[in-house]
């Protein structure tokens, strides 16, 4: 999936050392940002943290985005969840320390770089399964058949903007269930 | 990112909050500290300074290695920094801007980038990037003061100021591109509004590159249309002493403004070049053939 042209150019705009588009971005994305951060780490200084630091370094190395990879809204969704698990990843390990040494302590996989390790995966799959019927189908047209809103809209023989509140809804269910698990 | 992923973050984004404080003021100041931007200059040296912060992003990411690779020319990434800032030098040197670096002994550009080079050679890779930057936003505060029209002199070349940095931010773009290549990053182009001022001088160029190429255009002239952002249309006399071009154009050239300004910058082949010519076509393929005779390494 390409970057929207809006991306593309706040991207040239910070490669070319335009502070102000920096500014623009955070205006545009830093509420996402950091509700993703709490969301992981439920902690409101480490997700403000983490918020500042994904901005930074999208600033420092800004050749690592490539919009015809993604947009970025994604990519940096990517930065900050990958640190904000690391962050949990982190805790819990100082928390079992604290109780005495564990034989068999994973190590996270730093240099992986996907999103999702392989039981988070399996969980978001869970959490799909569990969706009541008419959410299911939007998610599986929109993100497993790689249908637009309106295509699934039309699918369905209901209007496009239906089909969005749609996703939209199963979305939040999504995270809602992910958030009770991670409990 | 795979489906899976995707639907996993996107629920994750659908909970957005806001900080209790707003993060922006310390995120520019933190911002400004981690990479300076683009130094504040003259609005007509604006491209330049964009090329410059974009090459300092693409340096920043280098890593050991990357700076002992051979670019182009035979140089190191190191040595190719160093000869942007011993040709960045001799233009401050001709407009009385700060010269930075080894002593200035010369106004040759190839012996000034020797210099340069052996200087840098005895320092570290951080420390080159940080002169060769040091010497580019000097260049651009001292820009911002002076009339886009003040006469500057480079290799021998006279003009004014305002062509000769349009000329420095094509080299810096060029070679960037040339790093970006080798490190098998994509450099998103400059704005369309930096390529603009950037293509037009490129295209004021073509009397002098068929001049200097002992091709006599005089009389003719030549409609040239540049697509994508930042292009545009021009109607250029072909010879060098020649007033304004008028009437039709005795030849067309219509190409990509990218693929055009790399033909001036030496980088891309006359021979197999994308574009489609109309009117007298053997006057346009001599300009396509002679358009790179002005650039050096």
């Amino acid at each position: 999936m390409e970057a929207p042209y809006d991306d593309r150019l706040l991207h040239q705009r910070v490669v070319g050392g335009d502070e102000a588009a920096l500014g623009e971005i955070y205006d545009r994305l830093a509420s996402l940002i950091f509700g993703l951060s709490l969301r992981v780490t439920r902690d409101r200084v480490i997700a403000e943290d983490i918020t500042q630091e994904v901005f930074l370094v999208f600033w420092e190395r800004p050749l690592a985005y490539d919009p015809e990879r993604g947009t970025l809204r994604a990519w940096l969704a990517t930065i900050a969840h990958r640190r904000a698990v690391d962050h949990v990843r982190v805790e819990e390990r100082r928390r079992v320390s604290v109780l005495g040494p564990r034989l068999f302590e994973r190590e996270p996989d730093r240099l992986e770089d996907t999103v999702l390790a392989a039981d988070e995966a399996h969980r978001v799959r869970q959490a799909v399964e569990a969706l009541p019927g008419g959410l299911r189908e939007v998610v599986e047209l929109a993100y497993f058949g790689g249908r637009t809103y309106r295509q699934v809209g039309e699918e369905l023989g209901v209007p496009e903007g239906t089909a969005k509140s749609r996703i939209r809804l199963a979305l939040r269910r999504l995270a809602d269930a992910l958030a009770q698990e991670e409990v | 990112m795979d489906p899976l992923e995707r639907l996993y973050v996107d629920a994750l984004l659908e909970d957005p909050e806001e900080p209790k404080r707003s993060l922006r003021p310390q995120l520019l100041a933190g911002a400004r500290a981690r990479r300076r931007p683009a130094a504040p200059t003259a609005d007509w040296a604006r491209p330049y300074a964009g090329r410059v912060a974009a090459m300092d992003a693409l340096l920043a990411a280098a890593v050991e290695d990357d700076w002992s690779r051979v670019i182009v020319e035979g140089w190191t990434l190191q040595e190719l920094v160093a000869h942007l800032a011993a040709k960045d030098g001799l233009l401050a040197a001709s407009v009385g801007a700060p010269v930075l670096g080894p002593e200035l002994t010369t106004a040759d550009s190839a012996a000034r980038t020797a210099d340069v080079q052996s200087y840098e050679r005895a320092r570290s890779p951080e420390q080159t990037r940080r002169d060769w930057r040091a010497q580019a936003d000097a260049l651009c505060r001292h820009l911002a003061n002076l009339p886009a029209a003040e006469p500057a002199a480079l290799d021998g070349l006279n003009a004014p100021v305002s062509d000769h940095i349009l000329a420095r931010a094509l080299e810096t773009w060029v070679h960037t591109d040339d790093a970006a290549r080798v490190a098998r990053i994509t450099l998103p182009l400059p704005l369309p509004e930096h390529i603009h001022p950037t293509a037009d001088m490129c295209a004021r160029l073509l009397p002098w590159t068929m001049l200097l190429s002992g091709h006599d255009a005089s009389g003719r002239t030549l409609g040239l249309e540049l697509t994508g952002p930042g292009g545009g249309a021009w109607h250029l006399a072909l010879g060098a002493e020649d007033g304004a071009a008028a009437g039709e154009p005795d030849a067309r050239i219509t190409a990509d403004v990218v693929a055009f300004c790399f033909l001036l910058g030496g980088r891309g082949d006359a021979e197999t070049f994308e574009a489609t010519l109309a009117g007298d076509v053997a006057l346009a393929r001599d300009v396509l053939a002679t358009a790179p005779a002005l650039s050096g390494p």
